[in-house]
C-alpha cells in the first residue's frame, strides 16, 4: 500500500493525450465568449492528481460547513430583518449598491431557509500548508462535472491507481445534489433549466440531469400557471416542477419581475417562488452574500451568526472603503491584487506588480475615485502542483473549487475541481483563462 | 378620512391573436394604515383563472396564464376604500435611499442638486423634500407628448419638460441624493382621468406624500395602487406572450368619486 502525502504524488495517472481524447470525445467543452464570439474550448485535463490528505480535508470540511451555514444565516437575514445591518457589523451601503442584492426577494424564505443549496468555493494552499479562502460563489457556480467525468475516465485508463490508494470516491456527488433538490422541493418533478446548448457549462447541465434523473429543460417548455411551475409534456400534457435547479442568473430568471426583455426566463416564476409552490436552487438574490466586497464581511458573519471562531481565514483583504484600509493599500499597491467587485471569472483581476508607474498612477486615481468598487488582497504564495507538459513535469498555480451542498445538512464533497494556470507566471487559473484542470483526490486515511 | 369610490380599467388589444400570454397586474389597491378597501372587484375578459401574491414592496400581484389564442386582454376594476393621510404608513425599506434604474442622476441632474443643496437652507427632512420639489416643479414644465415610459429622471431633466411619472423620477432622484429615502407612487387622483403618480418619502418615522407634478402635498383624494423604488416596480401590467402580432394598444380610462 502506497501511503500518499500531500504534493508528493507526482505520478500521471494514465496517458494524458488518452484521456483528452476521450473527454473530447464525450464533448467535455467549456464555451466562451470572446469579443462577442462564442467559441468551445476543451478544458485541458492533467493526469497528475492532487492528493488531499484526510486530515487536511477533515478541517478544510469543518471550515467549510461552517462558513456557507453563515452565509445561508447572512441571507435569510438580509432579506428580512437585517440585523447584521442594524447592529452595525456589515455598513448599509455594502448590501445595497452591491449589484447582488434584489430587493424583489425581501420577505421570500425559500424552503427549510436555505438560499445557497450548491456553494462553489474557491480556496488556495499556500506553501505553509495554510489554506485561505479565496472567494464564495453562491449562484449558480459551476465545475463540479469535470472532476466527476475526469475520475469516470482515469478509473478505466489507470485501475490499479484506484486500488492502490485510498481515495474516497466521488461518485457520491449525484446522491448528493438529488437529495440536496429534494430537501428544496415543494412537490413536483426536479428540473435542471439550461440556456441552452451555447451556454458555456451545456456539457455540465446535460451531465448533471443524466446523472440525478432529472429533466434537463428549457424555458420555452416550461410555463406558470396558476403559480405552479409546468413542464410541457409531448403529448400537450403538463408535469408539475418541484424544484429547478437553474443554470441562468437571477436576472433573466422572469422577464415579469426582473429583466422584461429577456428572452430565456419564464414569467411569473418569482410568484410561483414566492408562493412556496416551487423551489429554486440556488435562490434569487444571493449574488448579495457573493459579492467581493462582501467577502471581507464573512469571518465576522461567522461569529456573529454562529458565535463561532472562523476555521477557515480569508486571504488578508483590504477594503478602500475604510480610511484606514484605504492608506494601507495606497501604500503597498505595487505588492496588492486588486480586484474589481464587479467583475467575476478572472476579469477584473489587477496584480500591482504587473503595473507600469503610469499605469499605477492611474489606477491609484481609479481607486480614489470608486473606493466601493475595488478591494485589495495580499497576494498569497499559493502551493505550486505538479503538471505534466509535453515529456516534462512542471510546477504550476492551482487552487481548488470546493463544493458545499446544503440539504438536511450541509456537506461537503470529498472531491472538488482543482484548476491551474498553464502559464508560469500567472496567479489567475479560471477556465475562461485559458487553465486546465485535475482531479481532486481526497485520502480516507 | 373620506369615502372615496374608484373604478379603472384598460384593454390591450393585439392586431393578431396571441397565446401563451402571462401576465403580472398590480391594479388592487394595498391595504395600509392610510387606506381600508371597503370594496373591491377586478374582473378580467377573456376569463382566466388568477392568482394572487403580495410583492417585495407590498403590492397586491394579480398574476394569469391566457394559453388559448386571443386579440385581448381587458380588466377593470372598482370599489370603494377608506382613506385617512391623518394615519401614517411605517412600511420601511432601506432600498428606498439608493438610486434605481430610473432615478440614477447624470452629471446635469447631480450639479441641478449641487446648486439645490447651496440655496436650501431648511433642516428638517419634509421642509427639505418641500424645497426641493418646489425648485423642480420652476425648472420643469409639465408638458405631454415628450416623454415615455422608459424615460429616465435624467433624460426627462434634460427635456426640461415631462409628466407626473418623470416628475416622481426626478424628484425622487433629487431626495435620494440628499439622503432622503423616497418611494415611487402609482394610483388614482382626482381631477385626472388618468392614472397619477407621485412621490413618499421618509421622514425618519414615517413616509409623507408629496405630489411634485402639481407642487403640493398629497391628501385624502389620493388613492395608491401601488409602490416602489420607481415605476419599474408599479407598471400596472407587465406580459409576455408569443404570436405575430405588431403592436399592443393600450386604453385607459379611471375615474375617482
Amino acid at each position: 500500500m502506497v501511503q500518499l502525502k500531500q504534493g508528493q504524488f507526482m505520478q500521471a495517472v494514465g496517458n494524458a493525450a488518452e484521456i483528452n481524447e476521450l473527454l473530447r470525445r464525450y464533448g467535455v467543452k467549456f464555451g466562451i465568449y470572446k469579443n462577442g464570439v462564442f467559441n468551445e474550448q476543451f478544458f485541458p485535463f492533467d493526469p497528475i492528481p492532487r492528493v488531499i490528505t484526510a486530515e487536511d480535508f477533515g478541517s478544510i470540511e469543518k471550515g467549510l460547513v461552517q462558513r456557507v451555514n453563515a452565509l445561508n444565516e447572512f441571507l435569510y437575514d438580509i432579506y428580512h430583518e437585517k440585523k447584521i445591518v442594524r447592529d452595525g457589523i456589515v455598513p448599509e451601503d455594502f448590501i445595497y449598491i452591491s449589484k447582488g442584492y434584489l430587493a424583489e426577494c425581501e420577505g421570500i424564505t425559500p424552503k427549510n431557509r436555505i438560499y445557497s443549496h450548491i456553494s462553489g468555493i474557491d480556496l488556495v494552499q499556500a506553501k505553509d500548508g495554510e489554506w485561505y479562502i479565496l472567494e464564495d460563489n453562491l449562484r449558480i457556480p459551476s465545475g463540479a462535472s469535470y472532476p466527476l467525468i475526469a475520475r469516470e475516465l482515469t478509473r478505466i485508463a489507470a485501475p490499479r491507481a484506484f486500488e492502490e490508494n485510498n481515495i474516497v470516491d466521488n461518485r457520491g456527488y449525484a446522491e448528493l445534489l438529488k437529495e440536496t433538490m429534494e430537501n428544496a422541493n415543494c412537490g413536483g418533478i426536479r428540473a435542471i433549466l439550461t440556456p441552452g446548448r451555447y451556454n458555456a457549462a451545456y456539457f455540465e447541465h446535460s451531465y448533471l440531469a443524466e446523472l440525478t434523473g432529472s429533466a434537463l429543460v428549457q424555458n420555452d417548455e416550461l410555463f406558470v400557471e396558476d403559480n405552479i411551475l409546468y413542464h410541457r409534456t409531448y403529448s400537450g400534457g403538463k408535469t408539475r416542477i418541484g424544484v429547478l435547479y437553474r443554470r441562468i442568473s437571477d436576472e433573466y430568471l422572469d422577464p415579469l419581475t426582473f429583466l422584461p426583455q429577456s428572452l430565456i426566463g419564464i414569467p411569473n416564476l418569482m410568484e410561483a417562488y414566492r408562493s412556496g409552490n416551487v423551489g429554486i436552487v440556488n435562490a434569487p438574490g444571493n449574488g448579495v452574500a457573493d459579492d467581493k466586497g462582501i467577502y471581507y464581511f464573512v469571518p465576522k458573519m461567522i461569529k456573529y451568526y454562529l458565535g463561532e471562531e472562523p476555521i477557515l481565514k480569508n486571504a488578508p483583504t483590504y477594503l478602500p472603503f475604510y480610511e484606514e484600509d484605504m492608506k494601507y493599500v495606497m501604500d503597498n499597491l505595487e505588492k496588492l491584487v486588486i480586484k474589481d467587485v464587479a467583475e467575476a471569472g478572472g476579469y477584473g483581476v489587477v496584480f500591482g506588480s504587473d503595473l507600469t508607474k503610469e499605469r499605477l498612477e492611474e489606477f491609484r486615481k481609479t481607486i480614489i475615485a470608486e473606493p466601493r468598487r475595488f478591494i485589495a488582497q495580499e497576494v498569497i504564495d499559493f502551493l505550486d502542483l505538479p503538471i505534466v507538459e509535453g515529456e516534462e513535469t512542471v510546477m504550476r498555480k492551482a487552487d481548488l473549487r470546493a463544493f458545499v451542498l446544503s440539504g438536511e445538512k450541509t456537506r461537503v464533497w470529498a472531491s472538488g475541481l482543482t484548476r491551474f494556470s498553464r502559464n508560469p507566471d500567472s496567479f489567475v487559473v479560471n477556465s475562461s483563462q485559458g487553465g486546465g484542470f485535475k482531479d481532486t483526490w481526497v485520502l480516507s486515511r | 378620512m373620506k369615502r372615496v369610490n374608484f373604478y379603472y380599467c384598460a384593454k390591450l388589444t393585439f392586431d393578431d391573436y396571441v397565446h401563451n400570454h402571462s401576465f403580472a397586474l398590480r391594479v388592487i389597491p394595498p391595504e395600509s394604515e392610510t387606506q381600508r378597501l371597503i370594496s373591491c372587484s377586478l374582473n378580467i375578459t377573456p376569463y382566466v383563472s388568477t392568482q394572487q401574491t403580495v410583492d417585495a414592496f407590498g403590492n397586491n400581484v394579480t398574476a394569469g396564464y391566457l394559453k388559448g389564442d386571443h386579440r385581448f386582454l381587458d380588466f377593470e376594476i372598482k370599489g370603494a376604500a377608506q382613506v385617512d393621510h391623518a394615519k401614517s404608513r411605517t412600511d420601511y425599506m432601506p432600498c428606498y435611499l439608493y438610486q434605481s434604474q430610473y432615478t440614477k442622476p447624470d452629471d446635469a441632474l447631480k450639479s441641478f442638486y449641487g446648486q439645490i443643496k447651496q440655496e436650501c437652507t431648511a433642516d428638517s427632512v419634509s421642509d427639505r423634500a418641500k424645497y426641493i420639489c418646489g425648485a423642480l416643479a420652476s425648472r420643469i414644465v409639465y408638458e405631454k407628448g415628450h416623454t415615455d415610459t422608459d424615460t429616465t429622471a435624467a433624460q426627462a431633466f434634460a427635456l426640461k419638460k415631462g409628466v407626473c411619472q418623470d416628475f416622481s423620477h426626478m424628484l425622487i432622484s433629487l431626495l435620494r441624493m440628499d439622503g432622503i429615502a423616497a418611494r415611487y407612487i402609482a394610483g388614482l387622483a382626482f381631477c385626472d382621468g388618468e392614472t397619477h403618480s407621485w412621490v413618499e418619502f421618509w421622514t425618519g418615522d414615517h413616509w409623507e406624500g408629496i405630489d411634485p407634478a402639481n407642487d403640493c402635498p398629497v391628501n385624502d383624494d389620493y388613492i395608491v395602487i401601488s409602490q416602489g423604488r420607481d415605476f419599474r416596480d408599479c407598471a400596472i401590467d407587465r406580459g409576455v406572450m408569443f404570436g405575430s402580432y405588431t403592436k399592443q394598444l393600450q386604453l385607459v380610462r379611471s375615474i375617482l368619486t
